[in-house]
């Protein structure tokens, strides 16, 4: 190739698809890797699980009833977003994602209410106050409690479970889908790629549902007390992060091993991300701190052991994968297409506002799942001289 | 023989094209293109050292594929084909996803600021539905710009293709650009990755 060319006069093309973009894929993926962790009980029948199956669910549809807020808020033409309901275009992976962003949550809400409904009766019926016209109303005058009903209610929660777990994978399957569908841009366009956000997805729901496990046994549950129980319980879901920790860094070295051997677009991502500037955020925030220190802090015998630790590795998943959705939704649209410089991006204020509003909303929903609603059982007789 | 329907493109004879962007201009006007952004554009490299140095030039603009990533990419079919080949965009139903800015590989697609819907080149269809030229064809002051249809054997466009040795951008996508270059440098005619963050350091 000729070097010495030098480049007079083009059109700058700015990155178009921004930090609400990422974020919403951060938001799917906790809500798919949160419902995989929810059906281990209840679908796959490992028994030791079963505790966080409500937990889980609840964070499952809280984050995507969240996360598609995101999206709309990108729309240069928001109001025009129920079109999509409508317009369809069978080539587009967003037309794929309208349905599945619809069905998912609502799946998940009904499966969820019937892992409630045994909770929502009893309490209807043995509370006082507040919480028994909460629990009365919520489940919606079915009140039986007899052997027979409850089976029932397993059995139709673990059929809504069965098909909740492909729509959960589909959900974040189709967002890796939205960008490797792209055959312009040379980082998303590969086939690991929707595995990559599955694996990704896995590791920052396991963080963030141990992260809201220990906040909630501790300050909402009625016991409010992390019993060893529910500790041993911590430590065994860490263990499972360490492994979606594996998998996923399995996968994104062959990614970037077959980046680095692509064609000239992916060779230049490939060094980009290895030793230019993005190094710093791939090398250092997703790779280094949101897989490697996690997988360390989860490996040693002393650190796994300790909820501390795990708390704090926790943390680190989560600032791995929000590192992870911005370097390759952002990153993978600054490598030129037309250019001989990276496409700039700075993100617009407004959205930066945006994304702190929804995760406002999105922290007091979960307080308020947790705070009222019978995810770890009923409160005792304490709540009746307490309210 | 029935005749072959009918295909709009345009050839870019880049040895008469004198860098002079009066097709920027003249695209700008007749389209009310707002500041900052581009339907059609003049890229221009410097090849060589002095003394043997030469400058090659590119006007970029819509290639109205006929495989188009964008087409594939809308979600709300507000990008559509018409019979004659061009790629258009319904503005009245655009919801501004964007998608379609991510998978065109040509850069031929931004955001109308004042609009705010995609926008891109529509070989000035609102005038060849009229009987006239584009804009930046009748302005061309080289005349490099060629437009017509593809499919007649006895228009300009087609003699061209035939004639000379054409180029595309970036065949290997399979987009089917109906934009064909003659005497297109293979410097200017994708991105450049050898120094990607000279603005940077
Ligand atoms: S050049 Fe880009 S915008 Fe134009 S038709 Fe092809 S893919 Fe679509
Ligand atoms: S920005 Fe408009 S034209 Fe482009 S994909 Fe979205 S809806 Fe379609």
């Amino acid at each position: 190739m000729v070097s010495n060319v030098t480049y007079l006069a083009n059109v700058v093309h700015p990155v178009q698809l921004g930090i609400l973009i990422s974020i919403y894929f951060f938001y799917t993926g906790l809500s798919a890797g949160s419902f995989v962790l929810s059906s281990l009980g209840t679908v796959f029948g490992i028994q030791k699980y079963k505790p966080i199956a409500k937990a889980g669910v609840i964070m499952a549809v809280a984050l995507l009833a969240i996360a598609p807020l995101h999206l709309i808020g990108d729309l240069e033409q928001p109001q025009r977003f129920y079109t999509l309901f409508f317009r369809l275009n069978p080539h587009s992976a967003i037309s794929y994602g309208t349905f599945l962003l619809t069905l998912y949550p609502l799946n998940s809400l009904i499966y969820g209410w019937f892992l409630f409904r045994r909770d929502f009766a009893t309490g209807a019926q043995e509370l006082t106050g507040f919480r028994r016209v909460l629990y009365k109303f919520l489940s919606f005058g079915k009140m039986d409690l007899s052997k027979a009903a409850l089976a029932k209610d397993a059995k139709i929660a673990k059929f809504l479970g069965t098909l909740g777990v492909p729509l959960a994978l589909m959900v974040h399957g189709y967002t890796g889908f939205i960008l490797a569908d792209i055959q312009a841009r040379a980082l998303w366009h590969t086939g690991l790629m929707p595995l990559i956000f599955l694996m990704s997805a896995m590791v920052s729901g396991t963080g963030l549902l141990i992260l809201v496990l220990m906040f909630s046994q501790r300050f909402l549950s009625p016991e409010r007390t992390i019993t060893p129980e529910r500790k041993s319980l911590l430590l065994d879901i860490a263990q499972l992060m360490m492994w979606f920790i594996v998998v996923d860094a399995t996968l994104m070295v062959i990614d970037f091993i077959m980046l680095y051997f692509d064609n000239v677009a992916g060779h230049a991502a490939a060094k980009l991300f290895l030793y230019g500037s993005h190094r710093t955020m791939f090398l250092g925030v997703e790779v280094g701190l949101g897989l490697l220190i996690p997988f360390i802090i989860t490996l040693l015998p002393k650190t796994r052991k300790s909820l501390g630790w795990i708390g704090f590795a926790s943390v680190l998943t989560l600032i791995g994968v929000i590192a992870m959705r911005i370097n390759f939704v952002i990153g993978g649209q600054q490598i030129p297409l037309s250019a001989d410089t990276l496409n700039p991006y700075t993100a617009d204020p407004k959205h930066l506002i945006m994304i702190g509003i929804f995760a406002l909303l999105e922290i007091t929903i979960l307080y308020l799942a947790f705070r009222f609603l019978p995810v770890y059982g009923l409160p005792k007789e304490k709540v009746q001289t307490e309210l | 023989m029935t005749e072959k329907k009918r295909r709009w493109a345009m050839v870019i004879d880049l040895r008469k094209c004198v860098g002079c962007n009066a097709c920027t201009v003249s695209c700008k006007i007749e389209n009310n293109v707002p500041e900052g952004v581009y339907r059609t554009w003049v890229k221009e490299i410097e090849k060589g050292d002095y003394p043997q140095v030469t400058r090659f030039r590119l006007p970029r603009l819509c290639n109205h594929c006929d495989n188009a990533p964008c087409l594939a990419a809308c979600p709300v079919q507000a990008t559509y084909r018409t019979e004659d080949g061009a790629i258009l965009i319904d503005y009245d139903h655009c919801i501004g996803c964007k998608y379609c800015m991510a998978a065109c590989p040509y850069d031929a697609r931004f955001i109308n600021p004042v609009r705010k819907t995609a926008e891109k080149c529509t070989f000035c269809y609102h005038r060849v539905e009229e009987g006239l030229l584009p804009a930046c064809v009748t302005t061309c002051v080289g005349g490099a710009r060629v437009f017509g249809n593809i499919n007649d054997p006895e228009s300009l466009v087609a003699k061209l293709v035939a004639n000379n040795p054409v180029q595309v951008l970036k065949p290997e996508m399979n987009t089917q650009p109906y934009v064909f270059y003659i005497g297109a440098d293979q410097n200017i005619m994708g991105a450049r990755y050898d120094n990607l963050e000279k603005g940077e350091q």
